[in-house]
């Protein structure tokens, strides 16, 4: 069997405690509000694991610049990215592919595993995965299906491989049942809003975890 | 009691590398059907397979092919893509035909390839739906009730066939939500047996304790691409969910109709009604049934 992550991931500077491997967390709220750089900080928080991003609401290069702003190293191929907008990316180097459109959900999936396994043939046993965001997903899909089963693929690994999930959904942009239907897939979920001071944060589902309104930071 | 194996089809037209998948997948303690073509896959494939590895180019189609024959036989089945071509050389498969992949390029590619499948095979889904929490235990709690068993399949056409005259509609069943599908227990109105989950309200319905409402399933994000549905002339539902005692979803109590249509609060209020007295019945013959008084 393959070699297991037996710690806990962390979130060192945000109010959220350790979650278990193979957890996935959806986070909730609107794009503009603080909820990328939410999702970024959960993602970058521990220097010595691998990332994944699937990047549908945004370009490759805007994610590498939000965790450089974070002061998250994405030297030597630990972070990598599947853009969903094949977008100017020239530059970027072999640990950004591409996709032509977040429709692509077929494409999405093989980038994402073959990305997975670059961190895994590298050493990354702790692998953190982004979705940024599921929106595009949903509103670019034709049946709602495949969305479900896409989830559902990416959800299943992160949990057998002891990884982590971190996947944004604007749910202002969709019926409160899809965003029912999607979440059943998490383990959790993080609500984020604007608050005076920036992202505000509150925890369903995971235990140990702020369940009111706090701030990120 | 004997330990379980996955069973695994082993896809690739090349005989010596497919020969070497096959011993390395055994080593993983997997059951293991080798298929040198996509019909080969086809004829290997049924709902006791639990994950299919597929090479993508064979004599008679390419992997995607492999991934339509493997759904049409058993939806959820994991499917991954071991090939040593690039993702970027790849033709583009339709949205539907989204698979797992395994680089064959990577170092140690076959035992890293038992590793993933070993782990999806026992513990993943591909569905194309949302699965309940606790769905192992919720599984184990339908397959507790055979409705034939219990003898209860004439109170439920009674109760279904009162619920379309109460309620004006065309359709009312009691369907079991199983791993792959739901089953009609009772139904007036259609002589439906089964529906595949993916294409069943009720895959929703289980997961909240509260009715689910669909006033018109084409303007309902989650079903209007659903064709199926069409089909079987389903163009408004609502649905109450059945559980047992300890709170496990079994199915659902239903209502259907071929125009859209609303719900009052009286309205929905009395399906709950309906849907307490599927419980109950099923609950005190099932208490019966196990002598428990």
């Amino acid at each position: 069997m393959g070699q297991r992550h037996d710690g806990r991931y962390t979130f060192a500077g945000t109010p959220l405690n350790p979650v278990d491997p193979g957890t996935n967390i959806l986070v909730a709220g609107p794009i503009l509000d603080g909820t990328r750089e939410t999702a970024l900080r959960l993602l970058a928080a521990d220097s010595a694991d691998g990332i994944v991003v699937v990047a549908a609401d945004t370009s490759a290069g805007e994610i590498l610049t939000g965790f450089d702003a974070l002061d998250c190293d994405v030297s030597g191929g630990r972070v990598r990215v599947v853009d969903c907008n094949r977008a100017d990316d020239e530059g970027l180097g072999e640990s950004v592919t591409a996709v032509s459109s977040p429709a692509d959900l077929t494409g999405i999936g093989i980038e994402y595993s073959g990305q997975y396994e670059e961190l895994y043939a590298r050493g990354y046993d702790a692998v953190r995965t982004g979705i940024y965001t599921l929106t595009p997903l949903l509103v670019f899909s034709e049946d709602v299906r495949s969305v479900f089963r896409f989830v559902n693929i990416v959800t299943s690994r992160i949990r057998t491989a002891d990884g982590l999930g971190v996947c944004v959904i604007d749910p202002e942009a969709h019926d409160d049942q899809v965003v029912g239907s999607i979440a059943q897939s998490f383990d959790g979920r993080v609500d984020v809003r604007g608050g005076d001071d920036g992202p505000e944060i509150r925890v369903k589902g995971l235990p140990d975890q702020p369940r009111e309104w706090t701030p990120m930071r | 009691m004997s330990e379980h194996h996955p069973t695994v089809v082993c896809a690739d037209p090349d005989d010596a590398e497919r020969a070497a998948t096959v011993e390395a997948l055994t080593a993983a303690d997997l059951d293991v059907v080798g298929a040198a073509t996509v019909a080969a896959v086809d004829a290997a494939v049924d709902e006791s397979v639990d994950c299919v590895v597929t090479a993508f180019s064979f004599p008679d189609g390419d992997a995607f092919d492999v991934v339509d024959a493997v759904r049409l036989a058993h939806n959820d089945c994991v499917c991954i893509l071991f090939t040593d071509e690039s993702p970027s050389d790849l033709p583009r498969g339709r949205p539907d035909q989204v698979v797992e992949y395994v680089p064959r390029s990577i170092p140690a590619a076959r035992e890293r390839l038992a590793d993933v499948v070993a782990l999806a095979a026992a513990e993943s889904t591909h569905a194309a739906f949302p699965v309940p929490d606790r769905e192992k235990e919720r599984l184990a709690a339908v397959r507790g009730y055979d409705v034939e068993a219990l003898a209860a399949e004439e109170t439920f056409e009674r109760l279904t066939a009162l619920m379309t005259t109460h309620f004006d509609i065309d359709v009312a069943f009691v369907g079991l939500v199983d791993e792959h599908e739901e089953r009609f227990v009772a139904c007036e109105g259609a002589n439906w047996r089964t529906l595949a989950r993916e294409d069943s309200i009720c895959t929703h319905t289980i997961l909240s304790d509260e009715l689910t409402v669909v006033e018109d399933t084409h303007e309902d994000p989650r079903f209007a691409a659903n064709e199926r549905l069409d089909d079987l002339d389903i163009r408004s539902y609502a649905g109450a969910r059945i559980t047992d005692g300890a709170g496990n979803a079994l199915g659902a109590v239903c209502c259907i109709d071929d125009e859209p249509r609303s719900y009052t609060a009286a309205e929905r209020a009395d399906l709950r009604r309906f849907a307490d007295e599927v419980e109950e019945q099923l609950s005190l013959r099932r208490r019966l049934g196990a002598g428990v008084t």
